[in-house]
C-alpha cells in the first residue's frame, strides 16, 4: 500500500519525457497532416485546400500505379520471408554445433545498411558487367534484366528484400520455437505425429503468435520500403518500380509538390497503421 | 614633440577623414577571420576537387569550411528540406540554375549577390565579373537579382572509339545520321562489341537527348511557345535517340545514367556515346582510352546542317537563410577566381571564366594529350553554340524532362510509336504550363 503511493507520486517525473516523445511523434504527423490538405509551393506559407491533394490523388493513375506495387511488393516480400524464415528458424533450432556462429552468420545481411546492399545490387545485377548473369551463363542458362526489366523488377526487389532480412524472421522464428514447452511435442510423438502432421498441428499453431510478431515486424517496414528501390531504380523502369514511398519521394523532392506528397504519405500511413492493427487483432485471435 | 600649426592641424584633420572611409571600403581577404561556413555539394567532379583545395582558402581567409558532398538526388532531399524549413545551417550550395533556378528565385531561396558584387569592401578588385561567358551570366540572373556564381560549363559530348571504328573500317560520324549507321556497321563487323550507351533513367535522358530533336531541326516547342514535341522534326530526334538505345544500347539501359555510361564506355564495352563533358576526366582514368577515344560535338544533322548542344554549367549560390553571407561570399569569390579555376582544369573542370580558357595554362595542359586539346575545342564550341533550354517553356523544369524522359521510354519498351509517345508527352507537358 505504502510502496503504491510511493510510486504514485512519483508517476509524474515521467512526464516531461512522456510529453517530449509524444510531441516529437504527434508534431511531424500532425505537420504532415496539415502538409497533405494544404497547396504547398516553395517559399511560401502553406495554402488549405482541404482535400483537394486526395481527389487529385484518387484520380491519379501513378497513385494507383504506387499503390499495386507496394501491395505486390508487401505480398510477395511477407510470403517469402515468413515460408523461408519459418524453415530456417526450425532449421536453426536443432542445430547444436557452433550455434553462435550460424547466428552471426545470419545475422550479417539485416545488419548491412540498405545503401550497401543497394549498392551490390546494382553490381551484381547490371545485365552488362553483373556477375549474376556471368554465372547464369556459365551453368548455360540465359541471362536475365533483372531489375532493367519491367517484369521482373519488382520480383528481384522482392528477392533482395527476402535475402537481407529472412534471416530476421528466422531468428525470431528460432526464439520462440526454443521457448515452446517441450512435453507437448513429446506427447505428440508418442502419440504417433508424423513429422508432417507434428508441423502442421503442434508447431505451426504454437508458433503462430510469434509469426505474427515476426509479420507486424517486417510488414511496417516492406511498407515503407524506399532506399534500395531508390538506388537501384530510381522507380524504373518506366514507373513499373515507383512504388507509393517513390512516388511521394519524386513529389515532394524533385518535383516540389510537397502538400500532394504529403497526401501520399499520410495515406501510406494508413495503410501501415491499418495493416499493424489488424495483425493485432490476429494476434488476440491465436493467443494460447 | 613638435606641436602642429594651425595649417598643419587642418591638414592631418583632413587626411584622417580622408584616410578613415578608405581604409574601411578597402577589400581584405581576411576581414572575416574566425568564421566558418558550411558548404553543400553535389557530387561532382568540381567538388571532389575543392574538398582537396578547401585548405587553401581557410589559409588565405582565416575561414573555416565545412563541406557536405551528397549523390545528386541526396543533395536535392536534403536542400530543399533545410530551405523549406528556412535552415540557417547552410551558408552556400551548388545548383543548377538553367534546371531549378526559376522555382528557387521565386521562393526567395537564394541570396542576392549583386549587391555583395558592387560593394568594393567586400569584392576583390580583381573579380571582373564579366570575365564569365555572358549566357553564362544570363542563366543566373532573374531580374536585377544575380543569384549564382558559375562554377564550370558542360554538356553532352560525343564520345567514340576511335581504334574500332579503324578496325571495322567505318568513317568517323560526320552527320547525326551516321551514328545509327556507324552502330549497325560495328554490331555486322563484330557482334560482341557493343555499339552504344546513353542515358536511360526519364529525368535524366533529355540532357543527352535534346541534341538529337535540334539537330534534326525540331524542338521542344512551337513558335506559340506550347510544347513541340510532336513536330515531325522532333518525333524524328527522339525517334533516333530511342531506336539507338532499343536496337544497340546495353540490356537495362533504361535504368542507366551517367555513372553506368561512362563505366561502360571506360571498360570500352561500347563503341559510341553522348554523354557529359563532365566525365571527361574519369573516362580517360580507364586504361587506353585516352589514346583510342575521339570526341566532339554530337554531328549536326545532314540536311538541317544544324548543331545546337546542350550547354550547361553549375553555379554556387547563398542561401537567403544565412547569417554568414559575408564570409560566404568570400568563397564564392575565391572558389570561382582565376587563379582556383585554373587550378581546377586539372581536375577536368571546364572553367567557366573566359581568361582562363583562354589562357596559357589551359592552352598548356590541353596540348600534352590531343584527345584534351579535342575536348577543351567541344567545350569551346558548346559555350559559342549551345542553349540550356532542353523542355518545352514552363517553370516546372524537372517534372517537364521527365515527361520527355517518358516519351522515350514508351518507345523503347514498345508501348508507343514515337508520335503517339510525343503527343501524349505534349499533352503532359501542357498542363505544366
Amino acid at each position: 500500500m505504502a510502496r503504491s503511493r510511493i510510486s504514485n507520486s512519483f508517476r509524474w517525473m515521467a512526464a516531461p519525457a512522456l510529453i517530449f516523445a509524444g510531441s516529437m511523434i504527434a508534431f511531424p504527423f500532425g505537420y504532415a497532416i496539415w502538409l497533405s490538405l494544404s497547396d504547398v509551393q516553395l517559399g511560401s506559407e502553406p495554402r488549405f485546400i482541404g482535400f483537394g491533394n486526395f481527389r487529385r490523388m484518387f484520380a491519379d493513375e501513378e497513385f494507383w500505379n504506387g499503390l499495386r506495387l507496394t501491395l505486390l511488393l508487401y505480398v510477395v516480400s511477407l510470403s517469402l520471408q515468413l515460408v523461408l524464415g519459418t524453415w530456417l528458424g526450425l532449421l536453426l533450432a536443432r542445430f547444436q554445433s557452433a550455434r553462435g556462429l550460424v547466428r552471426t552468420v545470419m545475422v550479417s545481411p539485416f545488419m548491412l545498411p540498405p545503401v550497401v546492399v543497394g549498392m551490390m545490387a546494382i553490381v551484381i545485377l547490371d545485365p552488362s558487367f553483373g556477375v549474376a548473369n556471368w554465372l547464369l551463363a556459365k551453368v548455360g542458362l540465359p541471362p536475365a534484366l533483372w531489375l532493367s526489366d519491367p517484369n521482373t523488377v519488382m520480383l528481384t526487389i522482392a528477392g533482395l528484400d527476402t535475402w537481407q532480412w529472412t534471416p530476421f524472421v528466422a531468428l525470431i522464428v528460432m526464439g520462440g520455437y526454443l521457448s515452446l514447452p517441450h512435453d507437448v511435442f513429446e506427447a505428440a510423438e508418442m502419440d504417433g505425429a508424423s513429422g508432417w502432421t507434428r508441423l502442421r498441428f503442434v508447431t505451426l499453431p504454437l508458433l503462430a503468435p510469434t509469426l505474427i510478431t515476426a509479420a507486424v515486424l517486417r510488414s511496417v517496414d516492406v511498407l515503407r520500403f524506399f532506399d534500395i528501390i531508390y538506388l537501384t531504380t530510381q522507380g524504373g523502369p518506366g514507373t513499373a518500380s515507383t512504388t507509393l514511398n517513390i512516388l511521394a519521394y519524386r513529389r515532394g523532392f524533385e518535383f516540389f509538390e510537397l502538400g500532394y506528397a504529403s497526401a501520399i504519405m499520410v495515406t501510406l500511413s494508413a495503410i501501415v497503421f491499418g495493416t499493424v492493427l489488424l495483425f493485432a487483432r490476429l494476434r488476440k485471435a491465436v493467443a494460447w | 614633440m613638435r606641436r602642429l600649426g594651425p595649417v598643419g592641424g587642418a591638414l592631418f584633420a583632413a587626411a584622417l577623414a580622408c584616410s578613415a572611409p578608405a581604409a574601411s571600403q578597402g577589400f581584405n581577404w581576411r576581414a572575416q577571420d574566425g568564421q566558418t561556413v558550411n558548404l553543400m555539394f553535389n557530387n561532382h567532379p568540381w567538388s571532389q576537387a575543392m574538398r582537396d583545395m578547401v585548405a587553401e582558402f581557410t589559409a588565405k581567409t582565416g575561414i573555416r569550411a565545412r563541406i557536405e558532398i551528397f549523390n545528386e538526388e541526396q543533395f536535392r532531399a536534403r536542400l530543399t528540406t533545410l530551405m523549406q524549413g528556412r535552415s540557417a545551417d547552410m551558408d552556400v550550395f551548388m545548383t543548377l540554375t538553367s534546371r531549378e533556378g526559376a522555382v528557387f528565385h521565386r521562393a526567395g531561396w537564394y541570396a542576392d549577390l549583386a549587391p555583395m558584387m558592387a560593394d568594393k569592401a567586400l569584392t576583390t578588385p580583381d573579380f571582373n565579373y564579366e570575365d564569365f561567358g555572358a549566357s553564362i551570366r544570363q542563366a543566373s540572373t532573374f531580374g536585377q537579382q544575380v543569384v549564382a556564381l558559375p562554377i564550370n560549363q558542360e554538356g553532352p559530348l560525343f564520345y567514340w572509339r576511335k581504334d574500332i571504328f579503324e578496325r571495322c573500317k567505318i568513317a568517323e560520324p560526320n552527320a547525326l545520321e551516321d551514328i545509327p549507321a556507324a552502330a549497325a556497321a560495328i554490331k555486322t563487323c563484330d557482334s560482341s562489341q557493343g555499339a552504344w550507351a546513353a542515358r536511360g533513367i526519364r529525368g535524366v535522358t533529355p540532357y543527352a537527348l535534346a541534341a538529337f530533336i535540334y539537330n534534326l531541326g525540331g524542338s521542344f516547342a512551337m513558335p506559340d511557345g506550347k510544347p513541340g514535341l510532336s513536330q515531325p522534326n522532333s518525333v524524328r530526334g527522339l525517334e533516333m535517340y530511342s531506336n539507338l538505345l532499343k536496337d544497340f544500347g546495353p540490356p537495362g539501359a533504361l535504368n542507366h545514367t551517367f555513372t553506368q555510361v561512362i563505366e561502360l564506355l571506360g571498360q570500352g564495352r561500347v563503341a559510341m556515346t553522348h554523354e557529359s563533358s563532365n566525365e571527361f576526366a574519369n573516362i580517360v582514368r580507364f586504361p587506353n582510352r585516352a589514346q583510342d577515344l575521339g570526341v566532339k560535338v554530337l554531328p549536326p544533322g545532314r540536311d538541317t546542317k544544324i548543331s545546337k548542344p546542350v550547354a550547361i554549367g553549375w553555379t554556387l549560390a547563398i542561401s537567403a537563410n544565412s547569417r554568414r553571407q559575408q564570409a560566404a561570399w568570400l568563397f564564392l569569390q575565391w572558389a570561382t577566381s582565376r587563379e582556383v579555376q585554373a587550378k581546377l582544369v586539372q581536375a577536368g573542370v571546364a572553367p567557366p571564366r573566359a581568361s582562363v580558357f583562354e589562357g596559357e595554362e589551359f592552352n598548356a595542359w590541353a596540348k600534352e594529350v590531343p584527345i584534351r586539346r579535342a575536348w577543351a575545342d567541344a567545350l569551346i564550341e558548346i559555350g559559342r553554340t549551345g542553349t540550356g533550354v532542353y523542355q518545352s517553356p514552363t517553370d516546372r523544369v524537372p517534372e517537364a524532362r521527365d515527361i520527355i524522359g517518358g516519351a522515350m521510354q514508351a518507345i523503347v519498351q514498345g508501348r508507343a510509336t514515337p508520335i503517339d509517345a510525343a503527343r501524349a508527352a505534349d499533352a503532359e507537358l501542357a498542363k505544366l504550363q
